[in-house]
């Protein structure tokens, strides 16, 4: 199938109209009338604003032509005098698109038989080709933002880009939300200097603040400014939630009570695919299919830690339409449409309206016909937020991420870039970064402060001058102190870093033999696929987990692979769910807030949930929009303070440990959390609810906001995550070297763990700039602190402390999350002293 | 909030590794103590270390050696010794003593001015350098011998080289820390420079340094050492 550049004929459209005749070349419209199509009214816009001097943000939806809208322009343009030189440069977050783009702009060129010339240029591109492209560039070139930067660091890329009159952005929403979009915005900037006529053209998918992303093009070109274009929607999706005949689970995430139900579906579908949140959902569901798969439909699975050759092979099979079925990850989220897909499902928790619009879009690609969508809720909980998910998907509500600005260390990498290219003014170059919206609040002293770091580290201790990457020459500009530094740029470019990962090898089993320490047992497995090396730090020998849909053994680590051995056990052990990326949205929270706290609406409910929700509000209270529950118990041995804050995991995250410390100074005695999407469990050996009752524990100065002040510091600088934020900030911005792939094959490494250098930067410049960076993209990544401090400022003075004997209906779900979720790390001298003890204990033969 | 921190309680002691008939201390900083010769071992003190990578263009915190000088000097004073022995590549480089930045240079020979200083040669740092005290390929003192890289040779081996460090799980959590280790015949210290790494104990690159049925291991903690039952090692994603 392909993204389908052409509209249908018989398609209105009810977006922008243009206000004049449009000069389409006579050539092109002759060949819409030939195929008996008519160009779309977005798509005319589109070359209305450019044909005007300015840039255009569409956004439309799926299936609304919009790629040929982003192309018009240019092939208007070619038609005639196609030039020397590139003329059109698009950009998009993934390879595949550029591939995929190319093979349909090649079509309507073909048949013409225009004389331009499509080529695009990713990580696959071989090496030759690469350099003729850089010789001899075609009119439109394809690619993706890190090789823009690659191309930028050239000291030819004034010459090649001189020329350049359009730039395509596709999936721009997609890019915006991270680093790669603060990369391609400093990419753009540099693009508009070298080549002022140029116009831009972005294509998105709806998002909740359009402004914001017109506002995001519209600065790059000085005098451009640009037009906000809005296709209006096809057909409303037709959205339902699976009305299980069997109970739905209180916890977990598998899915697997609605097994039967979903075999009937797929087959009553042409193809259908099965989102799910993380790669183990997906190995898990795949899994329990494929167990019940009597009739041997052909069902695949899709997801990012599998072999590149066997995705291309599922991709290639989809195309060809011989799968029912594939399940899969976000790893289909944008992209190439595969087949003809007549039916979404979402597994799990839809997180999100605008991501779930967006991954319905996947069903269906004719604008007219309505995409069809089926959630299926794993857990009572995800009953409640896919109810809340369809009524915001219904009112074309948007809870999209909004563009991040500001990353000191993709501004630090930029930088360099420039020197790469040639010797740069640095008055020059801050306009020019100014002009980029993420960094449009850039001072000159930040500027300046960058341009150090790049140079010399950037330390409080001047002591690297005499080593400097950057050298300023004698008429104030910047240039790289030698060559090596261009040539170790171009193999750090970009900032996606991947997490480290490991192979995980099937070989033979040996009955996990306590003490045995030395040597591989049979290496010549095959390699199974690659996992995130941190997994494999929580698993111990004999551990079970799913992988490539077998259940397997963990054997070991052996010099960089994960050996594995088949099992024989049903169950794997270890469910490694790891939440997934996405927390729940503050939109759909609110849904879920709302849902619970109206009985009125229970009744679109199911039988089961309605119940819950009812023995809740009997035995306890149910949790309001404007305050916080905080329900106390006892269980077992142990005390349990539970609170629902409905602000998603992270958030969630980092208040459980926070929360954790501050009970631990007020002689609660935590011994552990966990944190769901909705509520947290805190258990100890004291009695909370006693301490609370009695006054001794205050829960308004628990959940006071100062938490966010010395308490998260002191945490966060010790903790694992801001080393992990660190290691990131500190390869992007080119401190160390980025680890390429076989680089690592002697047991003794080469390059100095991030680990180590965060500790000594920071016992000596807490407040250097890579720390500052990293502390930043912690609270805004993995922590959610904005989130976190707004719920704790609505809360204030609203905490409601609910004091029971046993534990509540809604606490159960959270409860049974404990021991199946790791608890997030703080290695802690107690293990230790348990250890020791222990070895004491068996000194004196007790 | 007016919160009180509580008190670690434990019921461990001190750690003190009998070795080779000799009564050695391990210090949290990863130094040992020999309260015999009045001495303080330290291994792998890698001076230098971020500098000699920010000549090669990565431009590393200019603070390790600094770090490490500090250690050395609060151990001193801490233990009162009148000597050091540093158990060889104590410089990152061979060049790297030339390299010091001015106050890290005046710190160091400060030390070397407060103490006897013994420096065995390694391979980071083969060729003697004049900064004081004496430089030697390894040494034998009260039943020990001394060196850098632990070669076998029959019991009373105090090494380092191999910058220990040892995994153990406990409930569910993983903690790594530097180590002492020994197996009665081979002692080897952690790294005790900053800008160090260590590597597990049970990497099979150091498989062929000890008898694994006799290991002794001691891992650093925030405040102590505590002594861990080698049944407790693993090794996970290290």
């Amino acid at each position: 199938m392909g993204r389908g550049l052409a509209s249908r004929a018989g398609c209105t459209d009810t977006g922008t109209k243009p206000e004049r005749p449009v000069p389409l070349h006579p050539k092109i419209s002759d060949w819409f009338a030939q195929r008996g199509w008519s160009p779309r009214a977005h798509q005319l816009a589109v070359l209305q604003a450019t044909e005007a001097g300015r840039s255009a943000l569409l956004i439309a939806p799926t299936g609304a032509g919009k790629t040929l809208a982003g192309f018009l322009p240019s092939l208007n343009a070619l038609v005639e005098a196609p030039g020397e030189g590139i003329h059109t440069l698009y950009l998009s977050p993934l390879k595949a698109l550029a591939v995929d783009v190319q093979r349909n702009l090649m079509r309507p060129i073909e048949d013409m038989a225009l004389p331009i010339r499509v080529e695009a240029r990713t990580g696959d591109t071989s090496a030759a080709k690469r350099q003729r492209q850089r010789r001899d560039p075609p009119q439109i070139l394809l690619t993706t933002p890190e090789q823009l930067a690659l191309l930028l660091s050239h000291e030819d890329a004034a010459a090649m880009f001189k020329g350049l009159k359009r730039i395509v952005l596709d999936e721009l929403h997609a890019l915006v939300t991270s680093k790669r979009g603060e990369l391609l915005s400093l990419g753009l900037a540099r693009l508009a200097t070298l080549a002022p006529d140029l116009r831009i053209t972005a294509l998105s998918a709806t998002v909740a603040q359009p402004d914001l992303l017109r506002d995001w093009i519209g600065g790059l070109v000085p005098g451009a400014g640009a037009d906000l274009l809005v296709a209006e929607g096809g057909a409303a999706p037709e959205l339902s939630i699976l009305r299980s005949a069997v109970r739905v689970p209180w916890s977990g995430h598998s899915a697997r009570y609605a097994i039967p139900e979903l075999f009937e579906i797929i087959k009553g579908h042409r193809t259908t695919l099965l989102f799910v949140n993380t790669r183990s959902q997906a190995e898990m569901l795949f899994q329990e299919l494929w167990a019940q798969n009597e009739e041997m439909l052909a069902i695949a699975l899709h997801h990012g830690s599998l072999a590149v050759e066997q995705r291309r092979r599922v991709e290639a099979a989809m195309a060809e339409g011989r799968l029912k079925a594939v399940v899969c990850t976000s790893t289909l989220d944008l992209g190439i449409d595969w087949g003809d897909v007549d039916l979404v499902v979402q597994i799990g928790a839809p997180k999100g309206a605008s991501r779930m619009l967006q991954r319905i879009g996947r069903a269906n690609h004719r604008l007219d016909e309505p995409s069809r969508a089926l959630f299926v809720p794993s857990n009572r909980f995800e009953v409640l937020e896919c109810e809340a998910a369809l009524e915001a998907v219904a009112q074309g509500a948007q809870d999209s991420e909004d563009p991040v600005s500001g990353g000191l260390d993709v501004l630090a990498q930029h930088i360099l870039g420039s020197a790469c290219a040639g010797p740069f003014d640095p008055i020059a170059l801050f306009d020019e970064i100014r002009r980029a919206w993420p960094y449009r609040a850039l001072t000159w002293e930040g500027f300046e402060r960058v341009v150090d770091f790049v140079a010399t580290g950037g330390y409080a201790l001047r002591a690297y001058e005499r080593y400097a990457k950057l050298k300023q020459t004698t008429d104030g500009r910047f240039r790289i102190s030698n060559a090596t530094i261009a040539q170790q740029y171009r193999l750090n470019v970009g900032t996606i870093i991947e997490e480290p990962m490991v192979k995980v090898r099937l070989v033979r089993g040996r009955g996990f033999t306590r003490g045995a320490v030395t040597g591989p047992i049979g290496r010549n497995g095959r390699v199974l696929g690659e996992m995130e090396e941190y997994f494999f730090t929580t698993l111990s020998k004999g551990d079970t987990f799913l992988f490539g849909s077998e259940i397997v053994a963990f054997e070991g680590m052996f010099e960089n692979e994960a050996y594995v051995s088949r099992s024989t056990g049903k169950d794997p052990k270890i469910p490694s769910y790891m939440g997934g990326k996405f927390p729940l949205s503050t939109y759909l929270a609110d849904g879920v807030r709302k849902l619970i706290a109206d009985p009125s609406q229970w009744h679109l409910l199911p039988g089961q949930v309605e119940d819950w929700l009812a023995v809740q509000r009997d035995v306890s209270l149910l949790p309001q929009p404007d305050s916080l529950l905080v329900e106390t118990f006892p269980r077992g041995e142990r005390y349990y303070l539970v609170c629902y804050p409905f602000e998603g995991r992270l958030a969630h995250q980092t208040l459980g440990m926070l929360l954790t410390r501050r009970l631990e100074r007020a002689r609660a005695k935590p011994l552990g959390f966990v944190a769901s999407d909705y509520s947290i469990a805190i258990w100890g050996l004291a009695d909370m609810g006693a301490l609370i009752s009695s006054g001794r524990l205050s829960l308004d100065e628990l959940f006071d906001e100062d938490m966010l002040g010395d308490d998260l510091e002191a945490w966060l600088d010790e903790s694992a995550l801001m080393r992990r934020t660190f290691r990131n900030c500190a390869i992007i911005s080119g401190l160390i070297e980025r680890r390429h792939p076989g680089q690592e094959k002697s047991g003794r490494q080469v390059t100095v763990s991030s680990d180590i250098i965060y500790d000594v930067l920071y016992q000596h410049e807490p407040d250097h700039i890579l720390i500052e960076a990293s502390r930043r993209d912690a609270a805004r990544g993995l922590l959610d602190i904005a989130r976190l401090g707004q719920m704790l400022a609505r809360i204030r003075q609203h905490i409601v402390h609910m004091p029971l004997d046993r534990i509540s209906p809604l606490a159960v779900p959270v409860l049974l999350d404990i021991g199946k979720e790791g608890v997030p790390g703080e290695a802690r001298d107690s293990a230790l002293m348990e250890a020791a003890e222990e070895l004491m204990r068996e000194a004196e033969g007790r | 909030m007016s919160l009180v921190a509580s008190e670690p309680e434990s019921a461990v002691a001190e750690a003190v590794i009998g070795f080779a008939a000799q009564r050695l201390v391990p210090l949290v900083s990863g130094a040992l103590y020999w309260p015999q010769e009045n001495a303080l071992l330290v291994a792998d003190l890698h001076l230098d270390k971020f500098g000699a990578y920010a000549r090669r263009g990565s431009l590393l915190p200019p603070y390790d050696t600094a770090m490490t000088l500090k250690k050395l000097e609060a151990d001193l004073k801490a233990t009162g010794a009148s000597e050091v022995i540093a158990l060889g590549d104590s410089f990152h480089r061979d060049e790297s003593h030339e390299h010091l930045i001015d106050a890290d240079r005046l710190r160091l020979l400060a030390l070397i001015g407060a103490a006897h200083w013994t420096w065995i040669s390694g391979n980071h740092d083969r060729l003697a350098h004049g900064l004081g005290g004496i430089c030697v390929p390894g040494l034998e003192r009260g039943g020990l011998t001394l060196v850098h890289e632990p070669k076998r040779n029959g019991g009373g081996l105090v090494a380092g080289h191999l910058h220990p460090a040892a995994q153990i799980a406990i409930n569910g959590r993983v903690t790594r820390r530097r180590c002492f280790v020994h197996d009665g015949e081979t002692l080897v210290l952690p790294a005790y420079g900053a800008g160090t790494g260590a590597m597990n104990i049970l990497s099979p690159v150091l498989a062929p340094y000890f008898q694994w049925d006799r290991l002794e291991v001691f891992m650093i903690g925030r405040d102590r050492v505590y002594p861990v039952s080698a049944k407790r090692l693993v090794r996970m994603g290290d």
